[in-house]
């Protein structure tokens, strides 16, 4: 074991430093998905152009074919250097490209990976039903197909970024009267196909960054569907795995900056003397070291093994967690100013409210338990 | 950058992790034959940083956390540091000093046959000669003897700073040694255990404690990987990644050994169980190099 990292690596991250203090964009992201449209395409399209996009996809589809370690010290720099969210570039980049890399044909890999990459294409992900959130297999959204197409009727809900959308991840039963996890397929809708109607709906820090979608006999093309039809569930669990596992790694990377940030402020505004917020600010210290540490253990153990499994869980939930402890610290030092706080502003609070996504999207922190319990220990299930 | 461990570590664990089961089972903690040590000590498990040895930190803590989940006697911690910076081969005990001062108290623990003891004196190692006749008395952890001493012999302290954080990594690996032993004793007993026609760990109430001690002993478990590699680069922000580790072991321990009792129910709170072994355990390891909240602080780190 060593922490060191090679010459090669030194080299890379110092490239990294060199562009992102270049190039990081002076102003503000915009806080609704609307207004940050532009602002997120021109943003990743430059990290494109650069050679930034993709750091570990092959190279033939517009990535740069390096490793994990690459990417995980790009994130470390781009914390480092305050560079922007990815924003509406966050499904394609974290885990639709990554799905399709793993499960689409070479046509479809071809025609979407470099659009993502360019910023050209948004994503966004249709799994989340108003009956089915947690227990995904009980979705209902049905695609009946006639002919080289998928009719497709239903609903899903809390779609981020539905409404800038132009590719969905839509998961749907193809298969009439199949149950559970049978029958369903993982396939690439054109958000802007007649039949689909969104209605954004507001979060409670004011951001309008998710929505309901509903769909009228929308035809999706047979040849949209990624890994086979009657596969679905198979390719969405594989979807799963990137958003609960590397998708977090700039998450994680962010954590540690805030935190040496609020220490920093409970200095300069005098509530470190307070042993009670001091003994807090050095637990959320040491819990971002670990983060680091658990970070190159699970990127090291991935390269040596392949994918992480089970333990990805394990990483995915404590972030979550550890993210929200660490908001709840920035809202506490800023005293009565919290009440301050309306829709329109950026700061801790609403970050804070924006945190309660942490522990329910991508597998309520209930549900990640359930997986630790019962694929990390072995306890029996339940359901 | 590499943070798994190696094939002869995973190697060495293996064979470690063999010999621990056979021949010193954690409920067999009380009362163990006093040769054991000295098969350790034969084998080379204790003094593996030494120039002779020659293994570097991260494997020496690989095998510690494996003989904590045991909980090996706790000399092993004072006699590997021992012979690592003060050249005393041979069983050393473990000094817990009641004070900074260097005429106060000292609890002397495990110290049977041994003539040194070692223990941290304001965050540095330091050794006093023990007198001979010490008392066998008993304490917390039913797996170790006490003896007082008091006013402490005067230290002999290390001038190596490292000396220190070797202790402190070593109690680290004990710790979670503790806080993985705890989790899987728990795991098994709930796969066990039948309630209402069902075995426990079906029920979230007790898979979600279960799942919780899974993520204290990852998070401990990383960080204590990354010590061990900063303590053997010798890197600038070492004494904080020790600390670090110190402090997240120590709370996944006796937050894992608390969780435990609570899983087995009657049966966890008695004494004829083990469970409390290791929730005792985990208290006394708590007091070896306790991590201040300055410290973690205060430190300025690398990036
Ligand atoms: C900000 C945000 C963005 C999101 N973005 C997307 C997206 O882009 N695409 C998408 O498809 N979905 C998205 N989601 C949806 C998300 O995946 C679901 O909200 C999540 O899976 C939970 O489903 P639910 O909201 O229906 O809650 P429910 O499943 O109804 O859960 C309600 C409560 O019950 C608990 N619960 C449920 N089942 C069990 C059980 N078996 N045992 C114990 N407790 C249980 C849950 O943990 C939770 O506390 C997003 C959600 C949020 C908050």
């Amino acid at each position: 074991m060593d922490i060191a990292f090679s010459p090669a690596e030194r080299q890379f991250r110092e490239a990294c430093r060199e562009w992102l203090r270049a190039n990081v964009p002076a102003e503000h992201r915009p806080l609704n998905a609307v207004d940050a449209l532009d602002f997120d395409k021109s943003w990743q399209l430059r990290l494109f152009e650069a050679g930034w996009a993709g750091i570990n996809w092959p190279s033939e589809y517009g990535g740069r074919g390096l490793t994990l370690i690459e990417q995980v010290i790009w994130l470390e720099e781009y914390a480092k250097a305050s560079a922007p969210w990815i924003g509406a570039n966050f499904v394609g980049v974290n885990h639709g490209g990554p799905t399709l890399i793993a499960n689409a044909s070479e046509e479809q890999k071809a025609y979407h990976l470099p659009r993502i990459l360019k910023g050209e294409a948004i994503w966004c992900q249709g799994f989340s039903e108003p009956g089915a959130g947690s227990d995904l297999a009980g979705i209902k959204t049905r695609g009946r197909i006639e002919g080289d197409e998928i009719i497709v009727n239903g609903s899903k809900i809390w779609t981020s970024f539905a409404h800038v959308a132009d590719w969905q991840e839509l998961v749907l039963r193809t298969e009439e009267g199949s149950e559970k996890h049978k029958g369903l397929s993982w396939v690439i809708c054109d958000m802007k196909a007649p039949g689909i109607t969104v209605t954004p709906i507001t979060k409670m820090n004011g951001q309008t960054e998710f929505a309901q979608v509903f769909y009228d006999d929308v035809r999706v093309p047979l040849a949209n569907v990624v890994g086979g039809l009657g596969n679905g569930w198979k390719v969405a669990m594989s979807t799963l795995g990137f958003e609960r596992g590397t998708g977090f790694i700039s998450d994680q990377v962010k954590q540690s900056q805030e935190v040496d940030a609020l220490i920093a402020k409970a200095r300069a505004n005098g509530m470190i003397r307070n042993d009670v917020v001091a003994e807090d600010l050095a637990t959320l210290r040491v819990e971002v070291s670990a983060l680091r540490a658990m970070t190159y253990r699970n990127v090291s153990e991935v390269i040596r093994n392949g994918q992480p499994g089970a333990e990805a869980s394990v990483i995915r939930l404590f972030t979550a967690e550890l993210g929200q402890r660490i908001e709840r610290m920035a809202v506490r030092l800023m005293g009565a100013e919290a009440l301050d706080f309306h829709y329109g502003v950026d700061n801790p609070v609403s970050d804070y409210l924006r945190g309660f996504a942490a522990t329910i999207a991508g597998g309520t922190a209930q549900i990640q338990r359930d997986i630790i319990g019962e694929r990390v220990l072995g306890l029996p299930r339940m359901r | 950058m590499d943070l798994a461990p190696s094939e002869d570590q995973i190697a060495l664990c293996d064979a470690a992790t063999k010999w621990l089961g056979q021949n010193m089972p954690l409920d067999g903690a009380r009362g163990r034959n006093p040769a054991l040590f000295d098969e350790m000590m034969a084998m080379g498990w204790i003094g593996m940083t030494t120039p002779d040895i020659g293994l570097d930190h991260a494997s020496e803590a690989l095998v510690f956390i494996e003989m904590g989940r045991c909980l090996a006697p706790l000399a092993a911690l004072p006699s590997a540091v021992a012979a690592r910076w003060f050249d005393a081969p041979g069983k050393t005990a473990l000094a817990i000093p009641d004070g900074d001062a260097v005429d106060d108290a000292v609890r002397i623990f495990d110290g049977e046959g041994a003539t040194l003891a070692l223990g941290l004196w304001n965050g540095n190692a330091g050794s006093i000669a023990l007198p001979g006749g010490l008392p066998a008395g008993a304490c917390l952890d039913p797996s170790s003897t006490l003896a007082v001493l008091n006013p402490s012999p005067a230290p002999m302290v290390a001038s190596d700073g490292r000396a220190g954080l070797h202790l402190a990594l070593l109690a680290a690996a004990y710790a979670l040694g503790c806080a993985e032993a705890a989790r899987d004793m728990a795991a098994d007993y709930a796969k066990l255990r039948e309630q209402f026609g069902r075995p426990i760990g079906a029920y979230q109430a007790i898979k979600h404690i279960c799942a919780d001690g899974v993520v204290r002993a990852a998070v401990a478990r990383s960080q204590i990987f990354y010590a061990a590699c900063a303590l053997d680069a010798d890197s600038a922000d070492a004494a904080y990644h020790v600390a670090a580790a110190k402090r997240l072991a120590d709370s996944a321990a006796l937050a894992n050994a608390r969780d435990n009792i609570q899983v087995h129910g009657g049966i966890g709170m008695t004494d004829e169980a083990s469970p409390h072994l290791v929730l005792k355990r985990a208290h006394l390891l708590a007091f070896v190099a306790p991590v201040a909240t300055r410290v973690l602080l205060d430190a300025v780190l690398e990036s």
